[in-house]
């Protein structure tokens, strides 16, 4: 029932957060100095008839705060509006998200897998050799540029011919077996998988070892070991167990990043992803679209804390009864 | 002792690094040399295609060597893709090329001497303002129907005189407030009359046709609904076209996939009918690093180069399995235009600077900066060698381009006797003054992020601080430019490009005529329209009028001959110079006839593949 409380003051809390957000970015997008239309300006053979036209159909005739109050009365009515091209923001999300939540949740999925453990290694083989290296390699992540990674890889691809030179789907794609289907798909997925995958995983990687040696460091941990229990029961029922919270706010972030795209890196490899779609609509000044997106950014973001929030209560009983008593 | 091992093994290894990087830079081979003359003069291109009948139906053969058939050209597109596939709402080249690809007009451009000649039409009789359009008997649109007049006046009629989507053939058709009419004689003939003899409307006629069985249902739902019908998420199997090709499938920001229209009328000279391959793809590419990356790795066919690409893959066409044409220069003027306003904005203050004014209206200040530009210095180290330098106001492959228009070289002696003659000096520090003795300074503006541009901005400072004037080159952001050129009003000078086109120099009013949109050098605001005309200005609107006006190419080409002289000689743009198309495509695609004004595969149905030659 607490719990259920907390969640609604949680999302009430939430609303004037997100009218505040859509109103700076609305502003902002709206008074840089980009023209949605400079483009048609600038074409001798459009005429003065037409930009009146598309002016009064992008409503830029009316004042920002008029145009605020039209986009806002239409998201809460769920409807995100048209793009300046004129197509469905919403038809034109759907069409990106799946590609984007299949990057993000590989990547999501392989840097736990493999930065969990490494971390624990790490940590328990403090400072020995293993531990030396594991530290220089995840510097090395977390030093290369995404977008420089990025490049070299498609280079090696080029000049290697092993990997296909970006996109997500060969051009036969319609007509391949499913097998063949699932082949191209990895294909073409392994190098941006790579490159996001090397800079997670050096972040995780580090976070989960100082967050386990912190614990094996605590006095009861210590007296865990002194009182003789074994070596295995101390680590992976009693550090591990506290090690984990700060590694749970992570997951909630890590939910929040999941639609958000990694613009970047999608950019170098023209992966179909979100990211890329808004990196050309902020370009463009498409507002419905930029504020869809950072709408849908912000929400995720609330509703990741929400979710880390939860689960924190769920797992950590000593959040459970400062609650309480509280 | 065994630290400075270390030390040294690392400064060893890190100077071996550099060293191979500066090897590397150096390029081994001499930079070959780019063909100066384009290639496109050599081609021998095959007859025109004719009207062949069989079983009473006019097919159109063409008159190429005979192919084979099958196989895919993958070509590539920058940018986010087509916006739409609706022929009547592309506002963009992307989202037209890929309607051109599907739906054919009645006329188009003759790919050698740019005629138009009939496509969906046999034939087309011009009597005064009547063109009389006979349209051929038989043929189908890809879903079986025949194409007939119904179609023809449906998309006039309804879609464009109606004002659905992108209205810019319409209102460019209106004369004296009306438009041309079109009336069907019988089911195979269509009669357009316009106002008043109007030379531009021809061109016209190489607009798409729709199939009124399919937009009718369409435009009867409004002009909104229009927008958004046949938008890049309907279904590709509703697509009834009358192209070589139909769509297939679009993959957002991936690629358009299309395949062969099985109902096509061009027929090779063995009576099969065309196109020969099976498919055409288009990847949706961000930039053209990835495009370049994309030919290199053997994923497209066929890539337009520029800059240092040229001499790279230049390098390696003789042992690749590409080649590179030259197609000459392109349809893009790169210029410098000074601000000759001399009004007051809406607070009563002068758009531009009195003392300003005097020197940019001063025709000898013009001149002088003209004489001073280094043409060629840029056209070598901005374009790599890949422009002509330019003087006219038509581009260099327009068919009306003005010849007797002659280039010059750069002549300083002749500026600086050009400005003493007008009365401006040089003080003691080699500052030119005016003869109120205004130091001669300015700024002048370019959009930020067009590197062409920046360069070209940097030179011109240069050349023109050669005669003592002090240029403060401020590149600034594309829209703030914009803003600049249309609305404010407040610039000196601005480097910009535009586009044109090789075969219509009408198109070119919103520029020239006094009144015109983009009338850059003299723009007049909304408010005052009718205020004084400069001499030349007003004998330009004169030719622009009557050039329209003109039915026959050589009557026209007097008028836009004259226009170019003025231009040339008035100086309201300082042209810079056209950057020339290269392109590469891979050697086993046979029935390729690059030309400098449709291109190089305007002629897709003709295009095959060989895969045993080399």
């Amino acid at each position: 029932m607490q719990v259920l409380i907390y969640i609604l003051k949680r999302i009430l809390q939430a609303i004037p957060l997100l009218v505040i957000v859509s109103l700076i970015s609305f502003f902002i997008i709206r008074l840089s100095p980009v023209d949605p239309l400079a483009e048609l300006k600038l074409n001798p053979s459009v005429s003065k008839e037409t930009l009146q036209k598309e002016t009064e159909r992008l409503g830029l005739d009316k004042p920002i705060i008029v145009q605020y109050g039209k986009w806002a009365k239409s998201f809460l009515q769920g409807n995100l509006g048209i793009t300046s091209n004129g197509e469905q923001v919403s038809t034109k999300l759907k069409e990106r998200i799946p590609n984007t939540l299949l990057l993000a949740v590989i990547v999501i999925f392989l840097t736990w897998l493999v930065g969990m453990p490494l971390g624990v290694l790490a940590a328990l083989k403090w400072k020995s050799p293993l531990d030396r290296i594991l530290t220089v390699l995840t510097s090395i992540g977390m030093a290369i540029p995404s977008f420089f990674f990025a490049v070299l890889l498609l280079i090696f691809a080029v000049k290697t011919g092993w990997f296909p030179v970006g996109g997500l789907t060969s051009s036969n794609f319609a007509e391949m077996s499913l097998s063949a289907k699932v082949w191209d798909l990895a294909h073409h997925l392994f190098l941006p998988v790579l490159v996001l995958f090397t800079i997670s995983l050096a972040g995780l990687q580090r976070q989960m070892r100082a967050n386990l040696l912190d614990v094996l460091d605590s006095d009861y941990v210590k007296f865990a070991k002194a009182k003789g229990l074994s070596n295995f029961k101390v680590i992976y029922k009693h550090a591990l167990r506290n090690a984990i919270n700060p590694m749970i706010t992570l997951l909630g972030f890590e939910f929040a990043g999941l639609l958000s795209g990694a613009a970047l890196t999608e950019y170098v490899f023209q992966y179909p992803g979100l990211g890329r779609l808004i990196l050309e609509a902020v370009l463009r000044s498409d507002i419905n679209l930029v504020m869809a997106s950072l709408m849908m950014g912000a929400i995720m973001l609330i509703a990741g804390n929400l979710i880390a929030d939860i689960l924190l209560i769920l797992t950590d009983p000593r959040i459970r009864v400062k609650r309480g008593a509280a | 002792m065994k630290k400075w091992v270390y030390v040294i093994l690392v400064l060893v290894f890190f100077a071996l690094f550099l060293r191979s990087c500066v090897h590397k830079d150096n390029p081994v081979a001499e930079s070959p040399e780019i063909r100066p003359k384009s290639d496109v003069e050599s081609i021998v291109f095959p007859p025109s295609q004719k009207t062949f009948t069989i079983n009473g139906i006019n097919y159109l053969q063409s008159q190429a060597p005979v192919g084979k058939f099958g196989g895919e050209l993958r070509a590539s597109t920058i940018g986010e893709g087509p916006k739409t596939f609706n022929p009547f709402n592309s506002k963009d080249n992307i989202s037209s090329l890929m309607s051109d690809v599907m739906y054919d007009g009645l006329l188009t451009t003759d790919a050698e001497i740019g005629a138009p000649i009939p496509k969906l039409a046999k034939s087309i009789t011009i009597n005064g303002n009547d063109y009389i359009v006979d349209i051929r008997r038989g043929i189908k649109w890809s879903d079986g129907k025949e194409i007939t007049a119904d179609d023809v006046v449906f998309t006039w009629q309804n879609i464009i005189f109606g004002g659905y989507g992108n209205t810019s053939t319409r209102d460019s058709l209106v004369i004296d407030g009306k438009l041309p009419s079109v009336k069907k004689i019988d089911k195979y003939t269509v009669k357009f009359t316009t106002v008043k003899p109007f030379a531009p409307f021809i061109r016209m006629l190489s607009t798409p046709i729709a199939p009124k069985h399919i937009f009718e249902p369409a435009v009867k739902k409004g002009k909104d609904y229009f927008y958004t019908f046949l938008s890049t998420n309907t279904d590709p199997k509703t697509f009834v076209t009358s192209g070589a090709f139909k769509l297939k499938e679009y993959v957002p920001a991936q690629r358009v996939v299309f395949e062969r229209n099985p109902n096509y009328y061009i027929i090779n000279k063995n009576n099969k009918k065309l196109p020969y391959l099976d498919r055409l793809v288009y990847f949706i590419v961000g930039d053209l690093n990835n495009e370049v990356l994309k030919f290199e790795g053997g994923e497209i066919d066929v890539i337009g180069l520029q800059g240092a690409n040229v001499a790279r893959f230049k390098e390696r066409e003789s042992h690749s399995d590409y080649k590179i044409y030259n197609l000459g220069p392109n349809t893009g003027t790169m210029f410098l235009t000074m601000n000759l306003n001399d009004r007051k904005n809406k607070d009563g203050k002068f758009y531009v600077d009195p003392i300003k004014q005097r020197w940019f209206r001063d025709i000898n200040f013009r001149l002088a900066c003209d004489y001073a530009m280094d043409r060629k210095n840029m056209v070598l180290n901005i374009a790599n060698g890949l422009g002509a330098p330019l003087f006219t106001a038509e581009s260099l492959n327009s068919i009306f381009l003005n010849e007797n228009l002659q280039p010059y070289e750069r002549n300083l002696e002749k500026s600086k006797e050009l400005l003493k003659n007008a009365g401006y000096f040089w003080d003691k520090k080699g500052h030119l003054r005016d003869k109120y003795n205004n130091h001669v300074e300015f700024d002048l503006y370019t959009n930020a992020g067009n590197t062409e541009r920046e360069a070209i901005g940097v030179m011109v400072k240069q050349d023109l601080e050669d005669l003592g004037m002090k240029v403060n080159f401020k590149p600034v952001e594309f829209n703030t430019l914009v803003n600049k050129l249309v609305n404010t009003l407040d610039w000196d000078m601005v480097i910009m490009g535009l586009t044109g086109s090789p075969l219509e120099p009408n198109g070119g009013k919103n520029v020239w005529m006094s009144d015109g949109t983009l009338h850059m050098f003299n723009q007049r605001s909304e408010d005052d329209k009718l205020s004084k005309r400069l001499d030349w200005e007003k004998e330009i609107d004169e030719m622009y009028t009557k050039g329209a006006l003109a039915t026959s190419f050589d009557e026209r080409k007097k008028y836009y001959d004259e226009y170019q002289r003025i231009a040339y000689e008035q100086k309201p743009f300082i042209y810079i110079y056209s950057p020339i198309i290269i392109m590469a495509i891979r050697t086993k695609f046979k029935n390729i006839f690059p030309s400098a004004l449709t291109g190089m595969t305007y002629n897709l149905e003709e295009i095959y593949i060989n895969k045993e030659a080399k």
